[in-house]
């Protein structure tokens, strides 16, 4: 169907006066997307976003029937996975999707790393989307406490206790995260606010610029398939309906993954967190923390007089700085600097891979 | 006239012990009795050694009140210190220490000066036991009260370093009837304190720490022990199993019957080794305890057979439905409230063993009648779970197929679209 | 039909019913289950009446037995029916008027305290409110 010519009539005209929405239908007709190649990773933006979507669909769901006291949320979920119908698919599909979503958003980063998108105009596109992607693991660490099971409990003292390490601010930052000294109801209250309003107001701010930004500057073409390199004038494809369409392929087929995860491998409830309990055996963070939590466990206590796992939180710090400023450290005038760059990033995924693997060797699943 | 010697002797120290309770935890009087024997070698220094641990000595008697003598004496003139004027008699002759003790221990007036609560009659009870009645023949290789309590440094019974405490009593006991060399002469066995130590009671003082566990002196009292004869063993073992010794009284009453055949307790459980039961014990199978007197073709026998049977068949059932649940909630099906209520099926195991004791075998199969019921519910609840999980993949199934259909749909239609669209 | 029109009805009905396959159980989780809320700290023990005074019953709280006693002045009480000495269940003894362990003939009175036997410490007491003809225990 080309662009009609008429102007329209009846309900149309009416919103058309009062919204002129028909100038964002313009724009959007005429959104492309390169093809080539690579094309393939540009589906991941869109899969992460869908995943959200998912979150946020069954998280409103969950907020229904969860509550968030020390003395009821434990309950409430096991409440959810046996009396509410469908309860199960729900907080399965939330656990689960949690999951994908944080392994997609990697990949998605990851790709635009290696692909170079990153570079002018898109610097800013780049930011917001790592803090997009530190905004998700947020998310994962805040969720895992909610069900207050035994396992969620001590991962949370462990994973509370190691920002304590940061010098200056680390007690502040202990306290304001644990809501007082000890993980507590305390703690699983204000996780929930985070979980539910803070987190995401700053996910909407910030996807809402990333989307924005995508939207303004188009998607970028990986060098190695710009025309002057090929030879070969560009060719795209519709945004819409083309991609889109197939967009929507790679989502349902997303949904068919989910309810096979949360039919087949249902999320189990676990025993009901006690704080007075000593530890048991086996508590660990969740995988995309794991190799964090390897590498400080392989720390020795003290390197040149300074406490080894002091030493690894700058580590992570500066890392996530680093992260954060791609754009900035490889602008592209320095190809030296890229291919060094690149290499980093190869070697720190590799890295990450490695030590979350032997986190589960050594422990199991 | 030896013996009148003595006895005149003790009732002089009797009258020179007329010393004030002190309050507990006053300390020890001084005296010269302590101080020098303190400072002399071996044997001799061993009373003084422990005079600060004696629950006597806290309480403000000191050695002249057993042992007469003067406590003032000037320090070094052994003889004023040992005055036999002053009531002096040495170390005590084995025989007469159960009177020395009781001197104060069975005077009502003088002991409830120092606990109001206090038993007086450890020296009555004393004589009606096989200790105290060989005792006062004159035997004096038995057991005397410092042989327990210890002489020097004699701590209550409360105590856990007492050698007396709960925890300490069965070694003690032990330390002469475990002895093969003492008990021969008795004829007496000394396997006891073996038996005891596997048993569950044992377990239950030594490993959980339980001081409602019973020990030598919960069954055999304590002055007055006594192997508990064949008309009150049930009672020993019944003053904490009530429900197996009020069936056993109710079944005698109820039929007529005389147990005392089997010496009730005993003779299923043991004595001293006791063990938890188990179900090999019901029935008629080689380890069964109802056909070591009933033979094939007594109506007992049959009785037994069915009800280790139908004991049988229960915890069968009960495995199924537990295993069958376990499964379920391996398989992410949530089945906790149905595991509870198998709990109540599974206390009805324990319930049937005890009206074991009833030996009323409609009693007995009403138990596990119900049990098998709560059992069969357990099943059931098990199989609803799974058919649950069936529906549950049949619907994601169903989905799939759906969601393939839109894939395909979609598939399809994004190459009609492309080949309409042709690519600048 | 053309093949277009034929793939267009195709994709309209399976996406349509996908569309149902995601709304039907969405529909049916938010319609109030049966029992609108986790029984937590809270359980519904017996009806007013149910029990007469001088009586008592076992009764689920959570994932422990509770036991309901009904005073013979006709008021509740209600503690957790684990035995503190080795975690049989214990029952009310209306001759006796206490609570009774079968196991090892542990005794405790209607405050929970321990009478006589093996128990070690009082039985833990629940707070019972009677409102609507119901008679809730809870932990506070």
């Amino acid at each position: 169907m080309s662009g009609e010519s008429q102007a329209p009539g009846g309900f149309a005209a009416w919103l058309e006066e009062r919204t002129g929405l028909s100038a964002l239908a313009a724009v959007a007709r005429k959104k492309t997307v390169p093809l080539h190649r690579h094309t393939a990773w540009y589906y991941l933006g869109g899969m992460t976003l869908f995943l959200f979507v998912v979150q946020v669909v069954t998280g409103i769901l969950l907020l229904l029937y969860y509550r968030s006291s020390a003395d009821e949320a434990f309950e409430s979920v096991q409440f959810i996975m046996t009396k509410v119908p469908f309860g199960w698919l729900v907080r399965s599909i939330h656990s689960w999707s949690a999951n994908l979503l944080v392994l997609v958003a990697i990949v998605h980063m990851f790709s635009v790393f290696l692909l170079k998108a990153y570079r002018r105009p898109r610097e800013l596109t780049w930011l917001t989307g790592a803090m997009l992607l530190f905004l998700m693991l947020a998310f994962g660490f805040s969720g895992y406490l909610l069900p207050w099971n035994t396992l969620a409990f001590f991962a949370t003292q462990v994973g509370t206790e190691v920002p304590g390490g940061v010098p200056v601010v680390g007690r502040f930052l202990l306290r304001f995260l644990r809501g007082g000294d000890q993980v507590t109801g305390g703690t699983l209250t204000r996780f929930y606010g985070f979980h539910v309003a803070v987190l995401p107001a700053l996910t909407t701010v910030l996807l809402g610029a990333h989307l924005l930004l995508v939207q303004k500057h188009g998607m970028s073409v990986p060098e190695s398939e710009a025309e002057a390199r090929t030879g070969r004038p560009p060719r795209s494809l519709p945004f819409f309906p083309n991609f889109l369409l197939r967009d929507a392929i790679g989502w349902s087929a997303a949904v068919g993954v989910l309810a096979a995860l949360a039919a087949l491998f249902p999320w189990d409830l676990g025993e009901k967190a006690d704080p007075f309990a000593p530890a048991p055996a086996g508590i660990r963070p969740e995988w995309y923390f794991g190799w964090m939590f390897q590498t400080l466990k392989w720390l020795p206590a003290h390197v040149l007089g300074v406490e080894g796992e002091m030493l690894g939180l700058v580590a992570f710090g500066l890392g996530g700085l680093l992260l954060v400023l791609v754009p900035f450290v490889d602008s592209g005038r320095h190809p030296r600097r890229s291919r060094a760059l690149t290499v980093l990033g190869w070697v720190v995924v590799a890295y990450a891979a490695a030590a979350t693997a032997v986190v589960y060797l050594k422990q199991g699943p | 006239m030896r013996a009148a010697a003595a006895v005149l002797l003790l009732w002089a120290a009797s009258s020179a012990h007329g010393a004030e309770p002190k309050p507990a935890g006053s300390p020890p009087p001084p005296s010269t009795c302590v101080s020098c024997h303190a400072e002399l070698d071996g044997a001799a220094a061993e009373p003084a050694a422990h005079a600060a641990d004696d629950v006597h000595f806290q309480k403000g008697l000191s050695c002249h009140d057993c042992h007469g003598g003067n406590p003032a004496a000037a320090a070094d003139d052994i003889e004023a210190a040992h005055d036999e004027k002053k009531g002096w008699v040495g170390k005590p002759a084995r025989l007469g220490i159960p009177q020395l003790c009781a001197r104060c221990h069975a005077d009502a007036e003088f002991m409830k000066g120092f606990n109001p609560h206090t038993r007086v009659d450890q020296l009555a009870e004393y004589r009606t036991s096989v200790h105290g009645k060989r005792n006062a023949a004159g035997d004096e290789r038995v057991a005397v009260c410092v042989d327990c309590h210890g002489v020097h440094g004699i701590r209550p019974v409360s105590d856990p370093r007492s050698s007396v405490h709960p925890t300490r009593l069965a070694e003690t006991c032990a330390s002469c009837h475990a002895d093969k060399g003492r008990m021969e002469a008795y004829g007496l066995p000394t396997t006891q304190y073996a038996d005891y130590k596997t048993s569950v009671h044992a377990a239950a003082l030594y490993k959980n720490g339980d001081l409602g566990a019973p020990t030598c002196n919960d069954c055999h009292g304590s002055h007055g022990a006594v192997p508990p004869g064949v008309g009150s063993v049930a009672n020993v073992c019944g003053s904490c199993h009530g429900r197996e010794a009020n069936l056993f009284r109710e079944t005698e009453a109820k039929r007529g019957l005389d147990l005392d055949a089997c010496i009730r307790c005993v003779v299923c459980h043991d004595n001293h080794a006791v063990h938890p039961p188990t179900a090999d014990m019901l029935g008629v199978g080689p380890k069964s305890t109802c056909s070591t007197c009933h033979a094939e073709g007594d109506p007992e026998y049959r009785a037994a057979k069915d009800m280790g049977a139908a004991a049988a068949r229960l915890k069968e059932r009960l495995a199924a439905a537990q295993g069958l649940l376990e499964r379920a909630e391996r398989a992410g099906m949530e089945v906790s409230a149905d595991s509870f209520a198998l709990r109540e099926a599974q206390e009805k195991v324990v319930e049937a063993r005890v009206l074991v004791h009833s030996f009323d075998e409609a009693r007995f199969m009403a138990a596990v009648d119900s049990g098998l019921a709560g059992a069969e519910k357990g099943v059931a609840a098990g199989r609803r779970a799974f058919r649950e999980l069936r529906q549950r993949r049949l619907g994601l199934g169903v989905s799939l197929l759906v969601i393939l259909a839109v894939i395909a749909g979609l598939v399809l239609k994004a190459r009609e679209l492309d080949r309409k669209t042709p690519s600048p | 039909m053309t093949r277009r029109r034929l793939l267009d009805w195709f994709l309209g009905t399976s996406l349509g019913a996908m569309c149902l396959s995601v709304l039907y159980p969405v529909a049916r989780y938010v319609t109030p289950p049966d029992v609108p809320e986790a029984e937590t700290n809270r359980a519904l023990a017996a009806r007013d009446g149910e029990l007469k005074p001088n009586d008592g019953r076992v009764f689920r709280f959570g994932s422990h037995p509770a036991l309901l006693v009904r005073d013979p002045d006709g008021s509740y009480k209600a503690f957790d029916a684990t035995c503190t000495h080795l975690s049989c269940t214990v029952q009310y003894r209306a001759d006796l008027k206490q609570i009774w362990c079968a196991c090892h003939n542990g005794f405790y009175d209607l405050s929970g305290r321990v009478v006589s036997g093996p128990p070690p410490r009082a039985l833990e007491q629940y707070t019972v409110h009677v409102a609507n003809g119901e008679v809730v225990v809870s932990k506070t």
